[in-house]
């Protein structure tokens, strides 16, 4: 097994104030962890951490072993290799579809625009959406939106997928889509990071399951000993809540 | 990390400014002297109904150039524009109706005395003033920098005067015919040539000697100071002095003084008929009004953009520096801009600026400004999201910024564009202050010289609104393409 992201004793704060304190975390070669816990615990901060959005106070962030805690280092480079799916989609309204998905390999050098526009031809048929390759993003439906933005993140052939609350914006009769593109995804092997609410979602696909709490990982282990035989008072208290809501 | 486009924008910013500073080499060929004169001091010197400038000063300056065998380029500036040319080193010299004074003695080498002023005062006709004494505790209007301001300010505690002060002579009387000012001063033949010309006013006091009228020369010329002097003394003795006069003033009955007006006068004085024989001049001076706006609008928005831009790069010190520009330039009101640059910064460096390029670099450092903020506003307006959405995929900044956020914010950011080009339209008018012939002075020549503000100035309005709807079809057609 390969250690693809490794973030050791990293801590955050803004002025005063401790986001987060000491975390330690890795991610394995294809492996599909899902972060977990209450608002404000940490869990987004730490994902976007891994491509460098969010600084970082002190402890180090290893990408296949390149530290991008450290100054001066190419964190484009490494971004090339990590996608990133978000809570609002972000998709670019100033462009179409397949814009969208081409615009980072054209600019970046990585294909020609025949290549790419075929790439993206394609990467919309795995996320069912061939049909609106010429849309503009604003006439997608969210679930649309968010499949779009998942074909633009794959782009690049990333090796390890990042998804910050990828449902948490969508009406409930659309998240079935977007979490059907994302077990396919884990099924072939990507290297995912996921922070959702969706409980049921990382029962089944998740490989471990990370429990933050203020600022901490309070507990993590496989799906089973997560939701199954919870440790922890307050991932039992957490699971209680958003089991039974 | 490239960098390119960034570094493409700096360097570009960078030779802008430098061509904006770089001194503007001006030679003057030998023995050509560059005077400065009023624009609106008849019959010392005013433009005639053929755009040409004529006046007694105007004659006078000529005929002693070519007695004493130099050339003359008389430049009409403006008095005050002139006077600042001057101190600015920017002219060998002016030549307006300037009474000679200590402190302008001190400032400048003043030729000897060539007219000897007799200040009188006018109240509207039918108005009970017969004497200083009916003025009393009342409100009079002067010109600014005139012997008439002098000698209204050496009499003001006696008859307990209220002082208000102006530009343009026509402004001076409008004020009294409006009811706002009891009366007003002014020297004898620039009253009487305005009465002539059909202002509502009656002098009611005998000439006053308050001084003699001087040619200021530049420090340091004097060459030219003599020459002045020797020709001065010349054409007095040989009469030609009188008959420059007298062409202008006639033998002194109001009578005369009609009948010499009317060489130089529109001889019809309604709307169309003004508009006639003033449109070649108005359409002068709005094509420099157009000049200085499209000029100006690219240099500004140019400067904007690229200022805009340094605000939103993480660095601390291109935000500090953008947010010094704007701070600055906006801060500064247009006019004091105009003068600073225009004569402050030659007294400074010593370099002379025209003031097409004072004007243009005023405008370009103002509307720069409001343009680099609304820029700055505009990008910050864009959703960050999508900054972070084109970082996440391996974008550097400056693509992320040039492919992802700069199409979004200009979006957003023309209905200001278009607010400040029409802005820029109308800020062109500030720049009547440093003499530039745009539509504005062209109204205030015409109107000083046939005394029909109202008209005229209807006519300049109805200039101003014209083009500003064409401009407005204009970036309504650019907005549509734009957003379909």
């Amino acid at each position: 097994m390969t250690t693809r992201v490794e973030m050791k004793n990293v801590h955050k704060q803004y002025g005063n104030n401790d986001v987060i304190k000491g975390v330690d975390l890795q991610v394995q070669d294809n492996e599909v962890v899902v972060l977990i816990g209450p608002s404000g615990a940490g869990k987004s901060t730490v994902l976007r951490m891994i491509n460098g959005l969010e600084t970082t106070t002190s402890g180090s962030i290893m990408i296949d072993n390149v530290d991008i805690a450290k100054p001066g280092v190419n964190i484009n480079a490494i971004r090339e290799k990590i996608g990133m799916v978000f809570q609002h989609f972000n998709l670019f309204p100033n462009m179409s579809v397949r814009d969208n998905i081409t615009l980072a390999p054209i600019e970046l050098g990585v294909m020609d625009k025949a290549t790419a526009n075929a790439e993206a031809d394609k990467l919309l048929a795995t996320v069912g959406l061939s049909e609106k390759a010429d849309e503009m993003p604003n006439s997608l439906s969210g679930g649309q939106k968010q499949r779009v933005a998942i074909a633009r993140a794959l782009a690049m052939k990333p090796e390890i997928m990042l998804f910050d609350e990828p449902t948490s914006a969508l009406d409930p009769e659309m998240v079935g889509d977007v979490l059907a593109v994302m077990r396919k995804l884990a099924r072939q092997g990507m290297t995912m990071v996921i922070v959702t609410h969706e409980m049921g979602f990382a029962k089944e696909v998740a490989d471990r399951v990370v429990f933050f709490g203020d600022g901490h990982i309070l507990e993590q282990g496989t799906p089973e000993q997560i939701f199954d035989h919870p440790n922890h008072p307050r991932l039992q208290t957490f699971l209680n809540q958003v089991l039974n809501a | 990390m490239k960098r390119s486009w960034f570094w493409t924008a700096l360097v570009a910013t960078f030779i802008t400014v430098v061509a904006f500073l770089a001194p503007q080499s001006v030679h003057a060929a030998e023995k050509t002297y560059t005077i400065g004169t009023d624009v609106t001091f008849a019959p010392f010197e005013f433009a005639n109904k053929d755009n040409q400038y004529v006046g007694i000063d105007i004659d006078l300056m000529n005929a002693i150039a070519k007695t004493e065998g130099f050339k003359v380029n008389i430049k009409p500036l403006g008095f005050n524009a002139a006077v600042q040319a001057l101190e600015a080193k920017q002219i060998d010299g002016v030549i307006a109706g300037m009474s000679i004074t200590p402190e302008r003695q001190a400032k400048f080498a003043m030729s000897d005395p060539y007219y000897t002023s007799g200040v009188v005062g006018a109240a509207k006709t039918g108005a009970h003033i017969k004497s200083l004494n009916d003025l009393r505790g009342k409100k009079v209007a002067v010109k600014t920098g005139t012997a008439s301001a002098d000698y209204v300010n050496s009499i003001k505690k006696k008859y307990n005067l209220t002082v208000v002060t102006f530009d343009d002579s026509n402004n001076v009387y409008q004020d009294v015919i409006t009811g706002n000012s009891a009366a007003c001063f002014e020297d004898q033949p620039v009253m009487q040539y305005g009465i002539a010309t059909g202002l509502a006013l009656k002098i009611f006091t005998k000439p006053a000697e308050s001084g003699t009228y001087g040619i200021a020369i530049k420090k340091g010329e004097p060459e030219l100071l003599a020459k002045v002097n020797a020709g001065i003394k010349k054409l007095k003795a040989n009469g030609q002095y009188d008959k420059i006069v007298a062409k202008y003033l006639g033998t002194g009955s109001n009578k005369s003084q009609k009948e010499k007006n009317d060489s130089t006068q529109e001889t019809d004085h309604s709307f169309l008929g003004l508009l006639k024989t003033n449109s070649g001049t108005l359409m002068g001076g709005l094509g420099e009004t157009l000049l200085l706006t499209v000029v100006a609008i690219v240099c500004a928005t140019v400067v904007g953009i690229l200022i805009g831009l340094l605000g939103v790069i993480p660095n601390k010190l291109a935000q500090g520096t953008a947010t010094t520009f704007i701070y600055i330039f906006r801060g500064l009101p247009l006019m004091v801009l105009a003068l600073l640059i225009y004569t402050g910064i030659p007294s400074l460096t010593g370099t002379k600026i025209p003031a097409f390029v004072a004007g243009i670099v005023t405008l370009t450092l103002n509307e720069g400004a409001y343009t680099a903020a609304f820029v700055k506003g505009g990008i910050g307006s864009v959703d960050k999201g999508q900054m972070e959405a084109a970082r996440s995929l391996g974008l550097p900044w400056s693509k992320a910024m040039r492919r992802v956020i700069l199409p979004q914010g200009i979006k957003i950011m023309i209905p200001s564009f278009i607010n400040q080009f029409i802005i820029t339209l109308k800020d062109t008018s500030i720049l009547s202050v440093i003499g530039l012939l745009e539509l504005t002075q062209t109204g205030k020549i015409i109107i000083a010289r046939n005394m029909e503000g109202f008209k005229i100035w209807t006519m300049v309005a109805l200039m101003y609104l014209i083009i500003i709807t064409l401009l407005t079809w204009l970036s309504n057609w650019v907005q549509k393409k734009v957003n379909a």
